[in-house]
């Protein structure tokens, strides 16, 4: 089980106009293991940033990333990344995807193909496997795209609106399929997005964000029971309280 | 009735110019000039009969293409790696691309008096210190493999480097998240996204490197080839078969670029929709 923890993490960019950006500022986070969280703001308030940061695709200016109290530095094996755009390899198929992930891991070549399957079939796209990455929907390629990051068994799953170009019906039944994968396999999961209906429906706890300078405004838990009905009361207050957070910010 | 008409569409111009040459060539009576259609289909339809002491007309075919595709394979098995290393190496592209930027402009043909020059009447089999080997290659002059080197290598290495810096940052962040190696992303992700634009530097490569042909082929020395076939005709004014040796490039050409087309396609199948 691994905790992850972020330790005065700030990120600067040096902008076009050698005007500086800081996407995030002085941030100090603690996520548990096996907790889902959800991490929320306005556009620019650093979200993925934030995730480029953990997954250790981009440095950081200053601060730490300490993963069970041990330094990361470059890429963070612990964790794989789900983005935002579609991104699968269309030159594989769905299989192929999938398979490519557990080659990284140094899975047998005897056991791909089950595993593979196995992946596909817990995001109900047992049949798709011989399929294209573009004869998919955006919905199908995400999940694609998710037994793919499970594929690489990481302990973090980091997730940057995942299903922020789907459609409300898909993303609702996407949702479902995550809590379902979640609770089955018991992975801590990063999950930013900007829709908060989501964020209430999905997290243990939501860092809410602002921008300029990026940082944490509000680590809120909730403790509805799951499964949540969005028609509730409780969920309705949350969902205006976390609104009324992004949009004057304290 | 209307999907034959689309069909016969292409083939009106081309019968309008044959009616026309035809009519032409009638008039003018002058076959030293303007060759009948009929003289010309002549010798395209017998290809294996002797043509004014220089072999025939599939022989002269077979050696050009041979030649062309000697030089090519070599730019291929050069350029690509080069351009490949171009592409994913910062330092590389810098130490070379200078080099590249100079003698891009220079046309394959104006090598040629550098080729004569340095190169002389010099065969293939010569640099193996055989003086005849009794293949083909014997009559590969180096000079002309040079030229059609040349022809061929700034089309495949842009393309191949075109190819390399174009792959989306997504696809590579995505196989590091994943865990992969530099030696796994070329492999499985740059290489594979890569190959659309190498096979169009391909392609374009070999149609230039067949286009310079008849410039190769008029190297001193050189006594076979289609190029060499047009020139030798022109002399003894035997029109027909000058003009029959241009159709055949034209054909040739046509056939080798519909056939790396093919392979370009298989290979970029996933392309289009990926914009
Ligand atoms: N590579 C970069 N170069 C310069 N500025 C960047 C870069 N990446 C992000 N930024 C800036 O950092 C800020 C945060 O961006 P981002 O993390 O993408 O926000 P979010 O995902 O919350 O919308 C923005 O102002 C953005 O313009
Ligand atoms: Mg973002």
């Amino acid at each position: 089980m691994k905790n992850l923890v972020l330790n005065g993490v700030s990120r600067v960019f040096s902008g076009e106009d050698e005007r500086e950006v800081e996407a995030l500022f002085n941030l100090d986070i603690k996520f548990s293991a096996g907790e889902f969280v959800s991490i929320i703001g306005p556009t620019g308030c650093g979200k993925t940033t934030l995730l480029r940061l953990i997954s250790g695709l981009e440095p950081l200016t200053s601060g730490q990333i300490l993963i069970d109290d041990k330094l990361v530095k470059g890429l963070n094996r612990a964790c794989t990344l789900v983005f935002q755009q579609f991104s699968l390899f269309p030159w594989f198929s769905v299989l192929g995807n999938v398979t490519f992930a557990l080659e990284m891991k140094g899975i047998d070549k005897s056991r791909q193909h089950q595993e593979a399957s196995a992946l596909l079939k817990l995001v109900g796209l047992e049949g798709a496997a011989k399929a294209r990455p573009y004869e998919l929907s955006g919905g199908m390629q995400q999940r694609v795209a998710i037994a793919r990051a499970l594929a690489y068994d990481p302990e973090i799953l980091l997730m940057d609106e995942p299903f922020g170009a789907l459609d409300e019906k898909t993303r609702h039944k996407l949702q479902d399929v995550l809590l379902d994968i979640w609770q089955e396999k018991r992975k801590t999961i990063l999950f930013v997005t900007h829709n908060i209906d989501e964020a209430v429906y999905l997290a243990d706890r939501i860092v809410v964000m602002a921008a300029e300078p990026g940082r944490v405004v509000k680590d809120i838990p909730i403790t509805l029971p799951r499964p949540r009905n969005r028609l509730s009361e409780e969920f309705t207050e949350l969902h205006i309280r976390i609104r009324n957070l992004i949009e004057i910010p304290g | 009735m209307n999907r034959l008409f689309r069909a016969l569409q292409g083939f009106i111009l081309p019968v309008l110019f044959l009616v026309v040459w035809e009519v032409w060539a009638v008039r003018l009576d002058n076959p030293a000039l303007v060759p009948r259609v009929e003289a010309v289909l002549g010798v395209l339809f017998h290809p294996f009969s002797e043509l004014i002491g220089t072999g025939t007309l599939a022989w002269n075919t077979a050696v050009s293409l041979f030649r062309v595709l000697f030089g090519f394979t070599i730019a291929v098995i050069l350029c690509v790696p080069l351009g490949l290393c171009m592409g994913t190496s910062q330092t590389v592209f810098r130490l070379v691309n200078p080099l590249v930027e100079l003698f891009r402009p220079l046309c394959p043909i104006a090598w040629i008096p550098f080729a004569m020059a340095f190169f002389g009447v010099t065969r293939v089999p010569q640099l193996f210190g055989v003086r005849y080997s009794d293949t083909i290659l014997d009559s590969v002059q180096v000079g002309m493999v040079f030229i059609i080197f040349w022809g061929g290598l700034f089309p495949i290495l842009l393309n191949t480097i075109y190819g390399v810096t174009g792959v989306r940052s997504l696809w590579i962040e995505t196989a590091r998240t994943l865990g992969a190696t530099r030696r796994r992303i070329f492999r499985n992700v740059i290489l594979p996204a890569a190959l659309p634009a190498i096979m169009t530097g391909l392609r374009v490569g070999l149609g230039i490197s067949w286009m310079v042909i008849i410039a190769a082929e008029m190297l001193p020395g050189s006594d076979s080839g289609i190029g060499y076939l047009i020139m030798y005709s022109y002399e003894l004014a035997e029109m027909q078969i000058l003009v029959a040796s241009m159709v055949v490039i034209g054909l040739i050409g046509l056939a080798l670029n519909r056939g790396l087309e093919l392979v370009s396609l298989r290979v970029s199948r996933w392309q289009p929709l990926e914009r």
